[in-house]
């Protein structure tokens, strides 16, 4: 089962591990996790956020996506292989697909920011922002429904139900013997 | 009305506490076997499960420690909350279902129970109970001690209680818990999760509303405040900086099917079937409750900022001082109870977990069999859990702090690196075997002491937690792929095929 789902998961791992050892053998930068605030104790600024990303800022998004594959085909493991159909798939893929709009979104609106100095707001937050908090969050939302609404199509379908009934009452009359 | 803050505050702590004591007497009377006990006897509805899935989930920490955090880095923590969808989505595809069928074939009381018996492995039992007792100590000594304290400063504003100390508010706060967790175990602890999370839900939105209040311009006021002084404390990544942030978004994200005190709670709901409507309910709460944490820190860093109010002394009184300056009293009476609903909750979850590696699952994995009287020792076993946390918590507030930053170290992201691929990807993958996780698990636990104890700072914000992750993750595919195929048990290969 899951025979070549998991060599994926297994590369993607690997390749998200590669990127991180690059990350680590990149050139430091002195703000690269942030400085203490001049005025304010308690407080971090990120300062110069150009500088920032300077040496890490492709790596950083490859990782992100990767992630987002590796999300993507974890919650597809947690679907038996045989209900892991075309349209399944598609819906998946377009799941990866939004996730990774977003993520574009939030990045090159963060680079937008970074060369001109300013942004727009929506709903309460700088655009860049805004995709973090509202599309980030929503970007899950379909493995949401998938879960909730095809929950009997491909979750836990009648036919499982019943396998799995049948699996208890083996159990309990092995017991009883 | 504002002349008796302090004493609508009290009130309001006090009604909650004794809502605790009496639940903890109604459940006692519901306790009658330790299956009872650790798993409410696997017949909870989807309301309770939910509201206790998402209020442990949210402990002390998200209510004092998030808003510090964006008091102090910005929207860098962000990425904890906004991964909360992700994170409840692959704990309910990968954990919720399978978990619930191996409780129910094998009988299980406990996490390890379960993955011993997916890999048929007593080793992999111990590894997983000793982690789980390591992890316990450490969040309930911080729990703890974030309850007395916060304890501490709701009384020394009265004048009868002007000079109450620090130990009084540990005894006192661990005797309510302990007293309801004590009497009645699992139920005790879902059913005042119930409130908890209810209090919770509320307290969020109704200090969103507040908080939108503050500026004149709203919450967009506030954010361009900040983006003013510094424009990365309010861009996606923060001041923590990119690789902090994504490092949380997979830890937290990923990690949430790696939390012992939350998947337990997936084996208690009386049919599988209800894993459907809990998952959208448990994200639901989360979200409501943590608005309050969004809402507070950027509120309290642009006031700051702006020069609104004073400068801090510390990050982590960010809710205490917005409670103390922007809200009426009985808002701050809600919260308060609402800020100790969030510590209790996520205390007794793991009081429960913990008793349970120690009286059922290390017996069990050393000499085949778990102690007689199971029950008994379950309570008493919570008692000197609590009281050992408590003294742990007391040594590190007065003399030494490193133990708990040690035992602290065992916090969400060991248990995500040691956990998550042995059980959200074992009770998945039938070619997973016993060596792949005690590899992982292994390695989890060794990177994340080493990077604790040698206080090793990594490039760009790294966390060790998250380097943890992404090794155990490897070793566990890997070695499992490169050792031989197990034979499962025609029980465990039945649920895996289902």
């Amino acid at each position: 089962m899951h025979s070549k789902l998991i060599y994926v998961i297994f590369a993607t791992v690997l390749l998200i591990a590669g990127i991180l050892v690059a990350i680590f053998l990149a050139e430091s930068v002195p703000n690269g996790a942030g400085l203490a605030h001049a005025q304010f104790n308690g407080m971090r600024v990120g300062g110069n956020g150009v500088a920032r990303l300077e040496h890490i800022g492709t790596l950083a998004f490859a990782f992100q996506a990767l992630l987002l594959l590796l999300i993507v085909c974890l919650a597809a493991l947690g679907v038996a292989e045989e209900r892991r159909s075309k349209g399944f798939w598609a819906y998946m893929g377009g799941t990866l697909l939004f996730s990774l709009f977003v993520w574009w979104q939030m990045y090159s609106n963060h680079q937008a920011f970074l060369e001109t100095g300013v942004t727009s707001y929506f709903m309460g937050f700088p655009v860049a922002t805004a995709w973090q908090v509202y599309g980030t969050w929503l970007a899950a939302i379909p493995l949401i429904v998938l879960y909730s609404v095809g929950f009997r199509k491909f979750i836990f379908t009648d036919e499982d139900e019943e396998k799995f009934e049948q699996l208890l009452e083996q159990i309990a009359k092995k017991s009883e013997q | 009305m504002e002349a008796y803050r302090q004493e609508i505050i009290i009130g309001a702590v006090i009604i909650y506490m004794v809502f605790c004591i009496f639940t903890g007497l109604w459940a006692m009377r519901r306790t009658k076997n330790s299956s009872d006990f650790f798993v409410a006897g696997r017949g909870l509805g989807p309301v309770v499960v939910s509201l206790a899935l998402f209020s442990s989930t949210l402990s002390g920490f998200g209510f004092v420690g998030g808003p510090g955090l964006v008091y102090s880095i910005g929207v860098s923590s962000f990425w904890m909350i906004v991964i909360s969808s992700t994170g409840y989505a692959l704990g309910f595809f990968l954990v919720a279902k399978r978990i619930r069928m191996i409780a129910d074939v094998r009988n299980c009381i406990s996490l390890p129970d379960v993955l011993a018996a997916r890999y048929n492995s007593e080793a992999v039992r111990f590894l997983i109970a000793v982690t789980i007792v390591l992890g316990v100590m450490g969040y309930l000594a911080t729990q703890i001690l974030a309850m007395a304290v916060v304890m501490q400063a709701i009384l020394s504003g009265t004048a009868m209680f002007a000079d109450i100390g620090l130990v009084t508010c540990v005894v006192v706060s661990s005797a309510v818990l302990i007293f309801y967790c004590v009497t009645g175990g699992i139920i005790a602890s879902v059913y005042t999760d119930v409130v908890q999370g209810a209090i919770m839900m509320i307290a969020g939105v109704l200090i969103l509303l507040t908080a939108m209040s503050v500026f004149d311009g709203g919450m967009q006021e506030a954010t361009s405040i900040i983006l003013a002084d510094d424009g990365e404390a309010m861009m996606p990544f923060g001041a923590a900086g990119i690789m902090a942030s994504l490092g949380w978004f997979f830890v937290f994200g990923l990690g949430l099917a790696g939390q012992p005190h939350l998947v337990t709670k997936m084996m208690m709901n009386r049919s599988i079937s209800d894993n459907r409507i809990i998952l959208p309910m448990s994200l639901f709460g989360y979200v409501m409750a943590a608005l309050l944490w969004v809402s507070i820190g950027v509120i309290m860093r642009a006031a700051v900022i702006d020069g609104v109010i004073e400068p801090l002394a510390l990050p982590d009184d960010a809710a205490s001082f917005f409670l103390s300056i922007f809200t009426n009293p009985l808002l701050a009476g809600i919260v308060f109870a609402g800020l100790f609903a969030a510590i209790m909750s996520t205390s007794d979850a793991f009081l429960n977990i913990g008793a349970a590696a120690i009286i059922h699952d290390i017996p069990k994995a050393i000499r085949g069999k778990s102690i007689q009287n199971e029950l008994f020792w379950a309570r008493v076993v919570t008692v000197i859990l609590a009281v050992v946390a408590a003294s742990f918590a007391l040594y590190s507030h007065f003399q030494d702090a490193t133990l708990v930053a040690i035992l602290g170290a065992f916090g969400w992201a060991t248990f995500a690196a040691s956990i998550f691929p042995v059980l959200a990807i074992g009770l998945n993958w039938k070619g997973a075997t016993a060596l792949g996780a005690i590899a992982a698990i292994v390695s989890a636990l060794l990177i994340n002491f080493i990077v604790q104890l040698s206080g090793i700072v990594l490039p760009y914000g790294i966390l060790g937690g998250l380097v943890a992750f992404i090794v155990s993750l490897s070793l566990f595919i890997g070695v499992s792929l490169v050792t031989k195929k197990p034979e499962l048990d025609a029980d465990m290969q039945a649920v895996l095929n289902i």
